[in-house]
Parts: structure tokens; sequence; C-alpha cells
């Protein structure tokens, strides 16, 4: 590897750049990244409520579009509490939906049983005239649709009504030509269209959707007011955030002083090679931060653990690389010799050791859900940065820092340890 | 030069005690398995004066139909007090059930200012799931270790080296798990997460003497397989012991931490952790190290 005496100095600029990037984040339009205050945390940590929802009274798993309907009910209602910083995952194979939110900050009267029980009662959708008189009820429309429209080439969502529907539609549409039927589900108006024309035969359409998404929402929620099933959850925990927010202060501050106690150590023990590592493994940290904040991957107390480990391997390989480097000095190697046959021979070893945990952390990601999920992420990321940070990052910047005749002695690299002999 | 390999008697004797140990405080303390795997329902609230805790039980019985336990723990650091109820049987309780617990107690200790802390309702077939999900996790992920150090190792007799790497795991993840029952900690989530850390943790160890072995074989064909790993164990072992020393320091500042916020869900994870990490460090250099010989000497005593 090319490198020239004052490549370190730059390393070192970047590696402080990045780390205060993910500390404090970057908000100078239209540059924007998020730094570890936007960090999503799992409601372990910040407090929240996490609910499994089932449907209740059916002996059959839900179909797809029923449990997609259940999701639109979930997602209105939730806008219209609004808990908008919430993740739904609908489980197809079981019929279960998930669902994650935060504690809403600054409520104190917030009742987290009672918004999971209402979230699952049965959804009330209704089509208004302009006066809020009731025309239809959702239980009298078969079937909405997501279509294209030919003409227009733009995407429409169709509703067909039974007979009872398709009756009080069609007067309804007579006497309200140029006037808007509003759609509710429960007191929620999801949508307003206008009328064109009397609609007779159950079948209308509704036009003037912005995009494909907008009109599967719509058509989604319509459906909804059709579903055979309201859903129950016998399965939810809420933590407050007092308790979470004491938990993450606590391994805010440990993992702070773990930082600065490794660091202490390795500056004591490995001298220049001390400092290299601790560079290494704030760049590691910090990128690892800016992989969770940037794309906003929740961060659980597991992923935490995650962390802790990757970290630990990072050590790791910089106590290898280290060792190897004194071991060749020892052996009275030149310096440059000794640096370039250190990280050699220590690659293998940190190779080996990053790519079963990489591996084992992709199998948990695929089998684990939540805690494990967060978990595999993290220490993927951080086993993968190791090779960034702890082996190139680091040779470079030992490279170039044994070129400059101050940092030329052999002493910087750490005393001679004699090995004591066992009898 | 610390000769491992003579000295193995001793090691095994201390994993035995350790084992021994550990299942006699199964037999005494039994698993306790956390409501996030059997399923069942604790409720948490923080109050502020006194509350009859079997007045409490009664309403709670009353009102779910369920026998409930009730407990009332006082923290000393934070002054906090909590009414913990649990509720009989694993299965969940529904959001609605859980809202009418809610109003009856506040309506019964309306002086208490009692305030939901905490709740954990878990159906059981979700927590079996879970936990179904979790063992296969942990058990690819060993087996998908063995395989791979099998490959990588087939210098130092792969398969060997990867059952023994397999071997030290175990003696890992039964330490972690009887720091668990010793404890009297229930497996929870954090089990599941402190177990597959120390997986991570104790594969890399043993790789890094595997590593250090296939590289001195060349240079120790005249010598005896034991002083070869001997000698590689010791070239590696202020590796080992600083590695682990900044490691388990590390995760001792957040068990002390933990200790002194009291936050139970830090501490269920930073013990086992702590332990855990040592033992793996342990397990490499003094376990696997001499199983490797005794396996190799084994294996050609009988060719000869």
């Amino acid at each position: 590897m090319k490198t020239n005496k004052h490549v370190y100095i730059i390393v070192m600029l970047l590696i402080t750049g990045i780390a205060l990037t993910a500390v404090f984040g970057i908000n100078a339009d239209p540059l924007k990244i998020r730094g570890m205050k936007d960090i999503r945390f799992g409601i372990d940590i910040k407090g929240g409520v996490e609910a499994v929802f089932e449907p209740s009274n059916l002996d059959r798993v839900p179909t797809e579009s029923e449990l997609e309907s259940a999701r639109a009910i979930l997602e209105t209602r939730m806008d219209a509490q609004n808990i908008l910083d919430r993740e739904i995952t609908v489980d197809k194979g079981s019929g279960h939906i998930i669902v994650r939110f935060p504690w809403k900050s600054g409520e104190t009267d917030f009742d987290p049983q009672k918004a999971i029980a209402e979230l699952g009662e049965t959804a009330r959708l209704t089509f208004r005239d302009p006066d809020g008189n009731i025309i239809v009820e959702g239980k009298d429309v078969k079937e909405s649709k997501v279509q294209l429209d030919k003409r227009s080439n733009q995407p429409v969502v169709t509703l067909e009504f039974n007979d009872e529907g398709a009756k009080a539609f069609e007067e309804a549409t007579g006497r309200l030509i140029n006037k808007p039927i509003s759609i509710y589900m429960d007191e929620t108006l999801i949508s307003s269209p206008m009328v064109n024309e009397k609609i007779t035969g159950g079948n209308s359409i509704i036009t003037n959707m912005k995009s494909t998404e907008e009109a599967k929402a719509l058509s989604d929620k319509i459906n909804s007011g059709a579903l055979p099933f309201s859903l129950v959850s016998k399965n939810h925990s809420t933590i407050t955030p007092t308790m979470g927010s004491g938990a993450l202060g606590v391994m805010v501050k440990a993992g702070v002083i773990a930082f600065a106690v490794v660091c202490i150590f390795m500056l004591v023990y490995y001298r220049l090679l001390g400092v290299v590592a601790c560079f290494a493994l704030l760049l590691q940290i910090a990128v690892q931060l800016l992989a969770l904040s940037i794309p906003q991957i929740t961060l659980t107390l597991t992923g935490i653990a995650g962390i802790i480990l990757s970290i630990g391997m990072g050590v790791d390989a910089n106590v290898i690389i280290s060792e190897r480097i004194r071991e060749e000095l020892n052996g009275g190697k030149t310096l440059g010799y000794s640096i370039d046959t250190g990280y050699n021979k220590a690659f293998s070893a940190v190779f080996d050791g990053n790519i079963t945990t990489i591996a084992a952390s992709i199998i948990m990601m695929i089998f684990g859900t939540g805690a494990l999920l967060s978990f595999g992420y993290t220490l993927m990321i951080g086993c993968i940065l190791n090779f960034v940070s702890g082996v190139t990052a680091s040779k470079i910047m030992t490279k170039s820092m044994s070129m400059n005749k101050v940092f030329a002695k052999k002493s910087l690299y750490g005393l001679k340890v004699k090995v004591k002999e066992a009898k | 030069m610390i000769k491992f390999y003579s000295k193995r008697k001793m090691f095994f004797a201390i994993s035995f005690t350790i084992m021994l140990v550990g299942i006699i405080s199964l037999f005494i303390n039994g698993i306790n398995l956390s409501i996030q795997f059997k399923g069942g329902a604790i409720i948490k609230y923080s109050y502020a004066g006194e509350i009859d805790s079997e007045l409490a039980a009664d309403k709670a019985s009353q009102v779910l139909n369920r026998d409930t336990e009730v407990q009332l723990t006082d923290d000393l650091a934070t002054h906090s007090k909590k009414l913990v109820l649990n509720l009989s049987g694993n299965s969940g309780l529904e959001a609605g059930e859980q809202e009418k617990l809610d109003k009856a107690l506040k309506a019964e200790f309306p002086e208490a200012n009692l305030e939901l802390a905490e709740s954990n309702v878990v159906e059981p077939f979700i927590g079996k799931r879970f936990l179904i999900k979790s063992l296969t996790a942990i058990a690819l992920t060993s087996l998908f270790i063995v395989i791979y150090v099998r490959f990588r190792f087939k210098k130092i007799s792969g398969m060997s080296a990867g059952i023994i790497g397999l071997i030290a795991l175990l003696h890992d993840v039964l330490v972690v798990f009887f720091t668990f029952v010793i404890f009297k900690m229930p497996i929870n989530d954090s089990f599941i997460a402190v177990t597959l850390t120390i997986i991570g943790y104790s594969i890399n160890d043993t790789i890094v003497i595997y590593d250090r072995i296939r590289e001195n074989q060349p240079y120790f064909k005249k010598k005896s397989f034991e002083e070869l790993v001997d000698t590689s164990i010791n070239q590696t072992l202020t590796r080992s012991i600083n590695t682990n020393m900044a490691t388990s320091v590390s995760v001792l500042i957040v068990c002390i931490l933990a200790y002194i916020y009291n936050i139970d869900s830090i501490k269920t994870f930073a013990i086992p952790m702590f332990i855990g990490s040592v033992s793996g460090c342990y397990s490499t250099v003094c376990l696997a190290g001499p199983l490797l010989v005794m396996w190799h000497n084994k294996k050609h005593a009988s060719a000869i």
C-alpha cells in the first residue's frame, strides 16, 4: 500500500469528522444527515407499546386482502390519534398484525390499554352526504379494487355495492350531482369524491387518484368496512418512557466510560499503536451509529449487545495486530518490516473471526424477529467495519506515522516484553 | 511457557465443578422461563403511599376471574414503589380486560396515584414460536461455525477442531445458562442475546488460537503436537488476556452502573455477559487446546 508521511493526519481528521457527524448530525440544507439523537430506539429502550393483533372469532387464517384491510384500519386509526412514528408488520403465515409505537412524548394521560383495545374494534365505514346523513354503510360494499383507467391511464378505485347498497347509492347520486359524497372510517374522513352523474347498477369508480399507492390505500380502507372480523390483542407489552429512558441513559454512560477505559488501556499498553487503535475504534462506533440513524433502523437492547460484541471484536483486531507487530520488533526486525508483517500475519485471524460472526449474524437476521433482528444487524455492520477501520484504516495510519522521524522510535510501539518461562 | 496440556486435568476438574454447581442449582432453583417464552401476564404499576396487596389481589382476581399474585417492591435507589400483578396461567389477556382491571384498581386505590409502569402480556403460542425461532438460530449458527472451521482449518485436522470448538461453545453457553439459574433470572430475550454474543466471543477466541497453530505447524514438524499447541496458546496468551480484559472490564462497567441505577433489564443482560466472556476466554485457552491434543494423540495412538 502506497502512503506518505502526512496521510495519517488526513485519516485522523476524517475520522474525527465522521465521529462528530455521528454525534451531532448534519443539518445544512440540502444536506441532512441524521445523528445519534435521531436514532430510532425500540420500545424496550424508549418506552412504548407492542401489540400482536389477531382476528377474533375467525376459524380460518385471514386472506391477504383481509389482512391488508385490517392493516388499513389500524393505520387510519393511528393517524387519527396522531401516532405517526409506528411500525405495522403483517405476518401473512399466521394472520397476525404486529403493531409497535413509542410512548407519545408529552402526553401524561396516554392510556396504552385503551389505545390497543380501540385500535382493534370493528371499523364503521360510512358514506355520507354533505349534511352528514348516512347513505350507505361499509357492509353494503361488496368489493373495492384498484384498476387502471384505460382512457386516462390513471389509477382508479372501483366500488361494487350489494343490491341494497346499489339502490341507496343510485338515489343519493341522483340528488347529489356536483356535490361530494364523503367516506368516513369511524369519524375520520378518508375521501370525499365529487358526484359527476347518477350511478345505477351498483358499480362506481372514484377517479382523480394521485398514485397507485393512494388508490390502494383508499381501496383497502373501503374494504375494511366489510371485514368479517374485529381484531383482538391478547399479546401486548407496554413500558413507560421513564423506565425506558433510564435504561438508555445508563447504557450511554456505561458506553462512554467503557470506551474511555479501553482507550486508556490501549494507549498505556500499546502507545502509538494504541493511538491508532483508538481512532480505528472511534471510526467503527461512529459509522455503526450512522448505520442505525440514517436508514432509521430500530435499535433495541439486544442491538446494543450486538454493538458491544462488535466493538469487543474491534478491540481484538487491534490487539492481535499490535501484538504481532511487537513480536516482530522484539525479534529484532526493522520497524517498516515489522508493521507490514504484523498486519499480514494478523489478517487471517481477524478475517476468520469476523467472517464467522458475519455469517452468524446473517443467520440471526433470517430467523429472528425483533430482538434477534436488531442484534444481527448491528453485529453484521460492526464486523464489516472491522475490516475497514480495524485493518485498512489502521494500517494506513500506522504506516504513515512510522515514516515520520518523530514516530520512528521502536520504543513508541511498545516495551520489549520478556516472556517468563514456566518451570 | 505455561504447559496447558499437562495441566489439563486441573482445568477439566474446574469445569466439571462449575457444571456440577450449575446442575445442583438447577435442581434447587429450577428453570425460570420468562413469560416472553411460556406466555402469561405481568403488569406493573408505580404507586405512592400504602397499598394493601391482598386487597389488590382480590380485586384483580374478581375483575379478571383469574387468580392473581400481587407483590409490592420498593426500590431503595430510586425510591419508586411498584405494585406487581402476576396473573396465573399462561394465557394472554385481552387489552379490553386489562383496561377494566386498570379502572378497577384505580377506583379501589384512588389515593395511591397508580400509574402503569410496565406490562407484558404474551400468548403462549407466540412465546413458543419466539423460543423455537431463537433456538433454531442458535443451533444453526453453531452448526455453521463447525462446518466453517472444518474447512478453514483442514490442516489441523478440521473436523476435530470444529467439534472441539463446539464443545468450548457449549461450555460457555452452559455457563451463561447456569448464571441465569443461579441468579434466579428469568430466561428471556436477553438470555438469547447474551448466548449469541458469547458464542461470537468464544468462537473468535478459538479461531485466533487455531490460526496460530495452523501458522506454526510447518515449523513444528519434528516436535510433538502437544508442544505445537502449547507454544501457540502461549504466543497468543497476551492477546487473549488483553482482549478479554478490555471486553470484560467494559461489560463490568455496564454491570456496575446497572446496579447503581438498578435497571433490571440491563442487569439480567450484563451479569451473564460478564461471566460468559470470562468463561469464553477460559474455555478456549484451557480447554480447547488440551482437548485438541488429546484428540490428536488418541487418533495417532490408534493408528499405530
